[in-house]
């Protein structure tokens, strides 16, 4: 593919909508609405934006900057800023904008480029920028029950992905308790390399996912949720210039499955503290036919600090096997094979501290926080997590 | 379970679990980069 105009057209997208927000609920003074004290057909409710800052040292057998038989660096960074805007239509419906876009600056595609002359990544060989435009839209059928749609444009210089979801929320026992399900389809289009950076034309794969979700009110301070998510994916699993280094010496191509079915059960506990605060507790157990199973568990502690203000500590455990096929020196090139070292046997920790401060303006209530978190993998792998937000609730 | 009138505490966002959907994702798409789950 050219090289895309990805920041232009997205830019161009959402100046298209802001548009038709705008022009939508722009009020007359002395309006039949006005008057007859009707709500605006189209008003703007929430906007948010957030910017995150990654910074990531490490190594991995995959990648090609270093020794031969590696590992090679994994070292990148990330900035990740993005965009949120809900607006309401009527008394139903609910449209939420959503743009995430990602500049990553990476050492393991930019050595493929090096190392052969060829440019796999980008023009500017280090840099591949990202972005996706996510609309879903919701509709309340009635007081119990809501319908929603969602549909997703992704881009990079090298790679396409549209998605498409559906799913109902139901609510029940005087919302006690609220069931969700949704299914998800997702299909990418992208170029296709060999390792030595050499572009043989391109690959796709499908992701199709449903999703089953419960929220329970379990007493006046404690809310519980529990959700089961299965996922199929079929084609190109891989990156396709990952590489495994050989016995004998050179690296081979990573060889996966086509076909991978992924399982994730989760579930979450939030109880209100006595002193202004709240614990939050989170399990992941994950099992796919790969061979990698994984625990993951998370909590959070919240204190208020006043009325406006709180400060989150938080802490992640995340536990896995390795892929069945994960090796770090191959002897032959044939059969499946990955060193990836996300697909390795692995242990991580998160630390994190988050302080937040909520402020009312004019008619606006506004929202500010601000964290930080440090990421500690056991195969050498550690980055460092800057992110804040601001929002206005109108 | 819990009536209408006794979910204050409840209403509170930070015992909310999807307050912050762009943190959700942040998060989200930061460790299915990283590691084989997701």
């Amino acid at each position: 593919m050219k090289k895309s105009d990805c920041a232009p057209r997205l830019l161009a997208t959402l100046f298209q909508f802001l548009l038709l927000i705008c022009s939508a609920s722009a009020d007359e003074p002395l309006s039949a609405d006005a008057i007859l004290d009707r709500p605006p057909s189209f008003r703007v409710e929430s906007v948010r934006v957030r910017y995150s800052h990654f910074e990531q040292m490490g190594i991995g057998y995959q990648s090609q900057a270093g020794p031969a038989r590696g590992p090679g660096s994994e070292s990148l960074t990330v900035e990740q800023p993005q965009l949120e805007i809900v607006a309401k239509q009527g008394k139903r419906t609910t449209h939420r904008l959503w743009i995430p876009l990602d500049v990553v600056t990476a050492a393991s595609p930019d050595a493929v480029d090096r190392l052969h002359g060829v440019d796999t990544i980008s023009h500017a060989s280090r840099i591949n920028e990202g972005g996706s435009v996510d609309l879903t839209t919701q509709y309340r059928a009635d007081r119990e029950t809501s319908l929603f749609l969602r549909g997703n444009y992704h881009m990079e210089e090298q790679f396409r992905s549209w998605a498409l979801g559906a799913g109902m929320a139901r609510s029940l026992a005087e919302d006690n308790a609220v069931v969700v399900a949704s299914v998800y389809q997702v299909y990418d289009w992208f170029d296709s390399f060999l390792t030595n950076g050499l572009r043989v034309g391109h690959a796709s794969r499908s992701t199709s996912n449903g999703n089953l979700g419960l929220t329970q009110l379990l007493s006046p301070t404690t809310v519980a949720h529990v959700n089961y998510g299965v996922t199929l994916q079929v084609g190109e699993l891989g990156n396709t210039w990952n590489s495994v280094p050989l016995l004998e010496g050179g690296r081979s191509q990573e060889h996966l499955p086509t076909l991978r079915h992924r399982h994730a059960f989760v579930a979450r506990l939030a109880q209100w503290l006595p002193w202004q605060g709240a614990l939050k507790a989170f399990y992941r157990f994950y099992l796919d036919d790969w061979g990698i199973l994984a625990h993951t568990w998370e909590s959070e502690l919240y204190q208020r600090m006043g009325p406006r203000a709180y400060l989150r500590l938080n802490y992640r455990f995340h536990q896995q096997t390795g892929a069945d096929f994960f090796t770090t020196l191959s002897q032959t090139s044939a059969g499946l094979q990955t060193a990836d070292s996300d697909l390795a046997p692995l242990s991580a920790h998160t630390f994190g501290i988050m302080t937040a401060i909520d402020f009312p303006l004019k008619h606006i209530a506004g929202h500010l926080d601000i964290g930080l978190e440090r990421y500690l993998r056991s195969n050498g792998l550690h980055a460092s997590i800057v992110s804040c937000s601001l929002g206005l609730r109108f | 379970i819990v009536p209408q009138n006794r979910r204050a505490r409840l209403a509170d966002p930070i015992m909310s679990f999807d307050s912050d959907a762009l943190e959700t994702y942040r998060k989200s798409k930061f460790y299915s980069s990283r590691e084989g789950a997701a």
